[in-house]
């Protein structure tokens, strides 16, 4: 039979802050990072300032593999381990579900390239583990004690949201009791900020790093690369109760479906980001219109705008607020999913709903955007969508944890 | 140059450790917990950072017991034959290590520094 399914843990790396009643204080006071790269002439970014997974580990010597989006992965992974109080028993029938993106930092892992010929002399013993997508699962297992049944996601832009929703079925359909599930992304080397910049997809409008992000304005023109982490630990609701832990929300519904039209643009229409969203309420059970809030992809690029207004127009006729979480810490590639999600459920604790900052003019005039950030009642059930180059599409239904 | 003090850094920056856990006679296996994947990293260090070649097998001591078998399968002198092994270590130093087998590796940080000695001094001949 299936079971529910709840979030017990949060471990979050963010510029927002890394607690709960930080983010909910970021949120209150328009408190973000963006600032202009170090790295590249005239780009938006919003980093991670004074990032110390040693703070979080300790002393490990394998950190010396991690690239910097699995040491933000592992040090949210080991944050969450720390706050869920597991026993190593339960720890080792763990799960574990890890959302990454590729390493793009070329020019700082290998600075003597010649002729298309690597300095080996210079480079570690096992530099490939660096590159390899597993790596940060490996240091995570490591650090953690978790042993069970596991996955590293590589599906772009909705990876991290990908991992939590194969974490929640692997609970619901009873081959774990607990799973970690999360990700860890950082874009903002040279080589990172390179391959966005020549894919045109970053912010290069006029305005300042803060005002940069700005999705579903009529003048957004790209998106801002960000960086962070987080994990979660879920787990079957009967065992969360049986040991008594707080519970942040319940995972009820998952849909993941693929474009299969181009290498990086939306499909126009939207047509399988709607199927990846019916099949997440399918599951939940929930029709459209119960849906009383959607935590939108929406970064800020003219076609993912465009298509998911259009999207959630057609699907949501009761209007829902509309959050774009991006326009608070920029887009995180692979993790964007893991910390969108911990940056809703921190609002919820502290009863705050985050407005969309930088919307002037909505590229969409019959769509609720959430203008301003609200205190107060919060909704009930929440959708969060992430769409990914390659037509990868996810999505999440949640519900928060009344007690 | 002082091998000594470069490998000491050598070996805090890969494994993570505090200076002071370190000295000449610490084992690198039985005191600083090295692996496979460490001595791997540790070759390419020494290589870097003393510009001699390496020889893994030679430097970690890789095949100790093999020729001490060998050497008693043949009737030959144990010592002797390590000797020629590891040229870079005293006959003082193999004799310790044949006794010292029993409670694990016997490879220390000084085998690190008399190894970079004896490749810096056969660099500079040649």
């Amino acid at each position: 039979m299936a079971r529910r399914v709840v979030i017990t843990s949060m471990g979050l790396v963010s510029n927002l802050g890394l607690r709960s009643e930080q983010v909910a204080d970021s949120f209150r006071h328009d408190r973000t990072h963006f600032g202009q790269s170090t790295m590249a002439d005239g780009i938006a970014v919003s980093p991670v300032p004074d990032f110390d997974i040693k703070a979080v580990t300790g002393r490990f010597k394998n950190l010396r593999y991690l690239n910097r989006g699995a040491a933000l992965a592992t040090a949210a992974a080991c944050r969450t381990v720390k706050k869920a109080a597991l026993t190593p028993e339960q720890l080792s029938a763990t799960g574990l579900f890890v959302g990454n993106g590729p390493n793009l930092d070329l020019g700082d892992e290998c600075p003597d390239i010649e002729n298309g010929r690597m300095a080996a002399d210079k480079l570690p013993a096992l530099w490939l583990l660096r590159f390899l997508p597993n790596t940060a699962a490996s240091a995570i297992a490591q650090l953690t004690g978790v042993h069970g049944d596991n996955l590293s996601v590589g599906t772009a832009c909705s990876a991290s949201l990908q991992a939590i929703g194969e974490a929640f079925r692997k609970i619901k359909d009873g081959y774990l009791d607990t799973a970690l599930a999360g990700g860890g992304d950082s874009r903002l080397g040279a080589g990172g900020l390179l391959a966005y910049q020549k894919a045109r997809a970053l912010y290069d409008g006029p305005e300042e790093p803060a005002a940069a992000s700005r999705p579903f304005d009529t003048r957004r023109s790209g998106f801002v690369p960000g960086e962070g982490g987080a994990f979660f630990l879920l787990e079957s609701l009967p065992k969360a109760q049986q040991r008594g832990t707080r519970i942040w929300a319940e995972v009820v519904g998952y849909g993941a479906a693929m474009d299969g039209g181009t290498m990086t643009a939306p499909h126009p229409d939207g047509v399988w980001a709607e199927q990846a969203v019916r099949s997440a309420l399918d599951e939940a059970g929930l029709p459209c219109e119960q849906i009383e809030a959607i935590a939108a992809h929406g970064t800020g690029t003219p076609l993912n705008d465009a298509m998911e207004a259009a999207l959630i127009g057609r699907l949501f006729r009761h209007r829902p607020p509309v959050l774009a979480l991006k326009s608070w810490i920029g887009h995180l590639a692979s993790a964007c999913g893991a910390v969108e999600l911990a940056l809703v459920l921190s609002g919820w604790r502290h009863g705050i709903l985050p407005g969309i900052r930088n919307l002037v003019t909505p590229c969409n005039p019959n769509l609720n955007f959430l203008r301003e950030t609200a205190s107060g009642p919060q909704p009930q059930t929440l959708l969060l969508e992430n769409f990914g180059f390659g037509g990868q599409n996810a999505a999440l239904v949640i519900k928060p944890w009344n007690s | 140059m002082n091998e000594l003090k470069t490998i000491t850094t050598l070996l805090v920056d890969l494994l993570d450790l505090e200076n002071d856990r370190i000295g000449p006679q610490s084992y690198l296996v039985r005191d600083l917990g090295m692996e496979s994947i460490d001595f791997l990293e540790l070759a390419v260090s020494l290589n870097s950072a003393f510009q001699v070649p390496v020889a893994d097998d030679v430097v970690f001591l890789r095949n100790l017991r093999l020729f001490i078998v060998q050497a008693e399968e043949a009737g030959e002198d144990i010592a002797a034959c390590l000797q020629t092994h590891y040229p870079f270590l005293s006959g003082r130093r193999i004799a310790q290590m044949a006794n010292d087998l029993a409670a694990g590796p016997v490879l220390q940080v000084r085998d690190l520094v008399a190894y970079v000695r004896f490749q810096t001094h056969a660099n500079k001949a040649a």
